[in-house]
């Protein structure tokens, strides 16, 4: 009797011979992990947003014969927006997916409680989404700064915000009301910092808690301290809650908020009149070329509801220019693709043409420059202009 | 002053949440001296079934989203009506299989046990609707009313007015009528409630059942004004357990009382400073504890030995 009249053990050998199989195949591909929140927090259709553009970036870059010749992969998780489950994902697609990059994380808290293993690892990573202005600086000493990043960052959109409210507030009566989150306190902080350059000190800065729905006794506050402005810092659904406890007490000033606006929770939570109320800081918004259109619609294709198209455009020329600099590099490595991401050059993007986007010092793809300011008008982000954006100079800019 | 009429009405309508979801905890100690610790999670899964009812009397299917006009009166009051049905009959489930083989033993194996049946519950709607949070429209709409210069919404005002009518209304069940007296004779003494006739297992089960209920009616009714999400009732549970702890676990009329003064405490030091707020809460029941151990209104119960 031969070994394979017997179908269990053609069984086994089929599935030994394919196990080999898969994992050379395997042992070619190019892959690039994507962490970030798609279904719990506040930043869930952000995350969700990138999700389908990262797989249509990655989809593009095989069509075009992979990187280096090799056969791209996509690794997506969910970090659920909780800190632990983010670290722990982190892990796992450096230690057992070995990834050779990474991109994402739609919170800023979760990358700020991350960032140590990529740079310890030497794994390059793509931030596409979370804001803090922390997360590119931390290490930006180190012999090499694995962390990089192409969205909105905190410290120039709170560079755009503050240049509006100096000009908006008469009297220079402008007050910070922020989540008790690191982000949301980290943004205080930067608030307050820029506001100085602009000898201007707050009236008041207030904090409340991430999962608060009243928000009245600190708005109190901000009014009896006389503030005609108010900077929010915080995600769609506290500033959703914010500008209802406003209407609440019956206290509408200018109100400014974060780039996190822009999904949808905030007119959900605020209702679509409220929602029009807050200015927000922005990126980049679909209409602003024929490629952003195009990727607009293929992310909505799976994303119908899509609001935030900010994050897929970001993440999109993110894996873009993780490409390139695997291509400069003519290597996977780490050491040498985070080197090369500070030399690439000329790379077509969504949001722009990316000439020399990184230095040895600067790791910010996009800077206030490339950032505007707009607002809800119904169910999309438009954006927003008056006689004081239009005022607004370099030089009022300051950060 | 507006300010703190502002920060009253806050307070009023956080304390009718925190005294339904009290008086669940009180109606089980009564009949049973247990305590459902999985409250928590059943109100949020009362929500959630809640909301899940709207949409899809709305037509939208279970992830939809839901737009104002979607969520009329009716809509909620059907799905209120569902979520408490089923929450009743969760309730049921919960006493047979958390808390009935646990009566009587001593020990604190039902702590656990009801601890595990609320994470049961808990991680099975996370299975089912996902952790993100959904968010409902109020049926009354969203115009804010305003009372002396401060500014109410009418969901508030219904969150106040159900909570206190749903309070009467079983304050005098209690002490008016035959099924009011049967509870508080199993509450006062098992043996002799046999004895006289009653139906010893009915009431403990119905007690359950219409803790549960008030649970799933507290979560519906804050829901427009929070959204809703699985993982909203575990500080609720919490708050509400505090208040029954401080107006007195075995008296109904104190654990509403209790609710009520810890959210107003709560508005009230939120308008001093924020972040003092549960450190105020939590101060208030230690002091309770030390001073008044059995509640403001409770009372002394003798262990006999």
């Amino acid at each position: 009797m031969s070994a394979f009249s017997n179908p269990k053990s053609v069984a086994v050998a089929l599935a030994v011979s394919l196990c080999g199989l898969v994992s050379a195949v395997h042992a070619q591909d190019i892959k690039i992990g994507y962490n970030a929140d798609q279904s719990a927090s506040g930043t869930a259709e952000l995350g969700t947003a990138g999700r389908w553009a990262f797989e249509a970036a990655i989809e593009d870059l095989n069509k075009a014969g992979g990187i280096l010749g090799r056969k791209v992969v996509g690794i997506i998780r969910d970090d659920l927006g909780a800190p632990p489950k983010s670290i722990q994902i982190m892990n796992e697609l450096i230690d057992n997916e070995k990834v050779d990059a990474v991109v994402g994380s739609a919170n800023s808290g979760n990358a700020l409680a991350w960032l140590h293993i990529p740079q310890q690892k030497k794994v390059p990573v793509m931030v596409s989404i979370a804001t803090a202005t922390e997360i590119t600086r931390r290490y930006a000493k180190e012999p090499q700064n694995y962390l990089f990043r192409v969205s909105m960052v905190d410290r120039e959109q709170v560079a755009l915000l503050v240049a509006y409210a100096v000009k908006a507030s008469k009297g220079q009566k402008i007050a910070i009301l922020a989540d008790s989150t690191g982000y949301g306190q980290g943004g205080a902080r930067d608030a307050t910092e820029v506001l100085a350059l602009h000898n201007v000190k707050p009236v008041l800065v207030e904090k409340y808690g991430p999962k608060d729905t009243d928000m009245t006794s600190q708005l109190t506050k901000i009014r009896e301290a006389g503030a005609d402005t108010v900077i929010i810092y915080g995600i769609a659904d506290g500033s959703g809650h914010v500008l209802r406890s406003m209407e609440k007490i019956d206290y509408l000033p200018t109100t400014l908020g974060t780039w996190g606006n822009l999904s949808s929770l905030l007119p959900r939570i605020a209702g679509s009149k409220l929602a029009e109320h807050l200015i927000l800081a922005a990126s980049t918004t679909e209409d602003s070329n024929a490629k952003a259109k195009a990727l607009g619609e293929r992310v909505r294709k799976n994303f119908p509801t899509l609001t935030t198209f900010a994050c897929s455009a970001q993440t999109y020329d993110s894996v873009m220019l993780l490409a390139a600099a695997m291509k400069l590099a003519n290597s996977t490595d780490g050491e040498k693709v985070a080197a090369a991401l500070e030399q690439v050059s000329g790379v077509q993007g969504v949001i722009k043409t990316y000439d020399k986007p990184f230095s040895k010092t600067d790791h910010e793809g996009l800077g206030v420059a490339d950032f505007y300011l707009a607002r809800w008008k119904g169910s999309s982000v438009v954006r927003y202009q008056d006689a004081i954006t239009r005022s607004i100079t370099p030089a009022d800019l300051k950060r | 002053m507006v300010a703190i009429l502002q920060a009253v009405f806050s307070g009023l309508a956080l304390g009718g949440i925190y005294a339904l979801v009290a008086l669940g905890f009180n109606i089980t100690h009564s009949t049973t001296k247990t305590l459902n610790f999985g409250q928590g999670e059943l109100l949020a899964a009362g929500t959630v079934i809640a909301v899940s009812g709207v949409m899809l009397l709305a037509g939208k299917g279970m992830h939809g989203t839901l737009d104002p006009q979607d969520v009329t009166l009716w809509r909620y009051a059907v799905s209120l009506l569902i979520s408490v049905v089923v929450l009743g009959l969760l309730g049921v489930l919960l006493y047979y299989t958390a808390v009935r083989p646990f009566i009587g033993l001593g020990g604190l194996s039902w702590v656990m046990s009801t601890l595990g049946f609320g994470i049961i519950i808990q991680n099975t709607a996370l299975a089912i609707w996902g952790p993100s949070a959904m968010v409902i429209p109020s049926p009354l709409g969203d115009n804010v009313i305003r009372i002396g210069g401060a500014g109410v919404l009418p969901q508030e005002i219904l969150v106040v007015a159900a909570s206190v009518v749903v309070m009467l209304c079983l304050d005098t069940v209690m002490r008016k009528t035959k099924i009011g007296k049967a509870v508080r004779a199993v509450a006062h003494n098992k043996n002799a409630a046999t004895l006289m006739g009653i139906n010893v297992p009915a009431v403990v089960v119905l007690a359950f059942a219409i803790s549960s209920s008030l649970a799933g009616l507290a979560g519906l009714l804050i829901a427009p004004i929070t959204t809703a999400s699985v993982f909203m009732g575990l500080s609720i549970a919490l708050k509400a357990f505090s208040a029954a702890i401080v107006g007195g676990l075995n008296n109904a009329r104190g654990c509403m009382l209790g609710g009520f003064l810890l959210g107003l405490v709560e508005s009230m030091v939120g308008l001093w400073h924020a972040e003092l707020r549960e450190i105020s809460i939590f101060m208030l029941i230690i002091l309770v504890l030390v001073l008044k151990p059995e509640g403001l209104l409770g009372t002394r119960v003798a262990e006999k030995v």
